[in-house]
């Protein structure tokens, strides 16, 4: 991409990707935080990514400042425009990935204090790596200007759906076995929905970032596989 | 053989829209400098139609082909088709008259006649109707009222045209090209000169004025641009670049060309 004329217009949208490669760097050490305090019971751990959130909403905040004064001062076109735009949205749903990441750290605690929940998180383990890998990825295939890459990370998303749906039917059937588990799954159900809906917003993200990238969208029939609702547990 | 470019309209009535205007490999010298190099473009009826692109592209040069007004130059010649309603308006037989009044200019500055208001308006009447002073009077009410400027004037319309603001002024001159009953009326940059409201009184016109009449207006203002056109045409060094819809032209514009002349990157 070219430069501008105006070479502070290059400083300000720089400023803008800047604070959304920070805010993926983030959100990937948030998530990969949480999970890993709640796999550990690490508490310290859990308490560093509840502090985070609030780093996070505060670079949000800048780049909802920074990106409407610039359309306020250049009014930008075209690919700039999606750019900005763009961002504003990818900055919304980064946001929220941290929302449900300190969500997951604050159950640390409760999950911790119940039965063996080393046992029944294994499954969460493999979730929260796939969850992992999106938020990673569509921070660096948005860098890295790739499109196609962005399209196949989009529909990756239907792993993350179908692992959950697993994961809903195994923490069903401990709860069947053992009333004590109670607990403890639920806490952990409450956690393989917030990684769900990570991987949602990282969908989100990834149709954004096409758009800005193309100036097209993406076609709307993402391959969907949430099937708890109909899930029986495993007998 | 080029192809006909027009904007990909994929709404069905836009679709159904009769062109008005058809350029075909038109061709424009400037004594030996070719100014415009094989444009071929489609502008629909009842339309509003912007032509962007750096000074020096051709965008004035193609709308003063339209009316022929060029030739009140020497040694600019045009070859090739414009179109108007399916007649060629580059023939030698054309009443450059008659085209005149089908075709209305405004220009950058407003260029008001040293006269009265009304006079301003009743003067080009007058060179192609004979009417009767209550006919006159309804025009001239009439064509003040189509340029919103009929409410600011209406208790001086003896007052010399030079008094008004410039943005009245530019008014007027609007009020003026839509007395004689044109059928398309080119704008040539026709709010550079002015203030903000002044700019926004004179959108928000065109915006009317496209109901009954196929616009063209030629802009420095990108935003403006996108503002009041259905479709914009991007230019460069004499030729047409990219024509389609605005809204495509400034999201996601086809050529690389456009992209950065609108987002501001041209060297």
């Amino acid at each position: 991409m070219g430069e501008h004329t105006v070479a502070s217009f290059d400083e300000d949208l720089g400023q803008i990707s800047r604070l959304i490669s920070d805010m993926g760097d983030l959100a990937g050490s948030m998530v990969g935080g949480a999970t890993k305090a709640l796999l550990n019971s690490d508490n310290a751990l859990a308490q560093r990514v509840v502090s985070d959130d609030a780093i996070m909403d505060a670079r949000q905040r800048e780049l909802d400042d920074r990106a409407i004064t610039l359309i306020a001062k250049r009014q930008p076109m075209a690919d700039d425009l999606r750019h900005v735009v763009g961002s504003i949205r990818m900055a919304g749903d980064l946001e929220r990935i941290g929302d449900l990441a300190k969500n997951i750290a604050k159950r640390v605690g409760t999950v911790g204090l119940s039965v063996t929940p080393r046992d029944l998180s294994n499954s969460i383990d493999t979730m929260a790596q796939l969850v992992l890998i999106q938020v990673q990825g569509v921070i660096e295939e948005y860098a890295a200007h790739d499109a196609n890459a962005l399209a196949t990370l989009r529909a990756n998303d239907e792993r993350i759906d179908i692992k959950y749906t697993s994961v809903f039917r195994e923490l069903l059937t401990y709860m069947m076995e053992d009333p004590r588990n109670i607990t403890a799954c639920t806490h952990l159900l409450f956690c393989a929905k917030n990684l769900e809906r990570i991987g949602d917003h990282v969908t989100n993200i990834a149709e954004n970032a096409y758009y800005v990238l193309t100036g097209t969208q993406l076609p709307a029939n993402r391959p969907k596989q949430d099937e708890t609702a109909m899930a029986a547990p495993a007998a | 053989m080029s192809q006909m470019l027009s904007p990909d309209m994929t709404i069905a009535a836009e679709a159904a829209a009769k062109a008005k205007i058809e350029v075909k490999n038109l061709n424009f010298y400037y004594g030996q400098s070719k100014a415009l190099k094989d444009i071929t473009l489609s502008l629909p009826e009842r339309s509003v139609t912007a032509f962007i692109g750096p000074s020096g592209c051709g965008k004035s040069t193609l709308l003063r082909v339209f009316n022929r007004i060029y030739e009140l130059y020497p040694k600019q010649t045009a070859e090739g088709q414009v179109l108007l309603d399916g007649k060629n308006v580059l023939d030698r037989s054309q009443d450059l008259n008659l085209l005149r009044t089908k075709i209305g200019m405004v220009f950058q500055k407003p260029t008001p006649f040293p006269m009265s208001i009304y006079e301003n308006i009743a003067f080009g009447v007058r060179l192609y109707e004979k009417i009767s002073k209550s006919e006159m009077d309804g025009r001239v009410e009439q064509a003040l009222k189509r340029a919103a400027l009929w409410n600011e004037v209406k208790d001086k319309l003896n007052a010399s045209g030079l008094s008004l603001s410039g943005g009245q002024q530019q008014r007027l001159c609007i009020a003026r090209t839509v007395a004689v009953k044109p059928e398309v009326i080119l704008l040539d940059e026709p709010a550079s000169a002015l203030d903000p409201l002044s700019t926004a009184k004179i959108e928000e016109l065109i915006d009317e004025l496209q109901a009954d009449y196929t616009i063209v207006i030629v802009t420095h203002n990108m935003q403006q641009a996108a503002r009041v056109s259905k479709q914009t045409a991007f230019m460069y060094l004499g030729e047409l670049v990219e024509f389609d819809r605005t809204e495509k032209i400034f999201t996601s514009p086809r050529e690389k060309r456009t992209q950065d002349y609108i987002t501001g990157r041209f060297g």
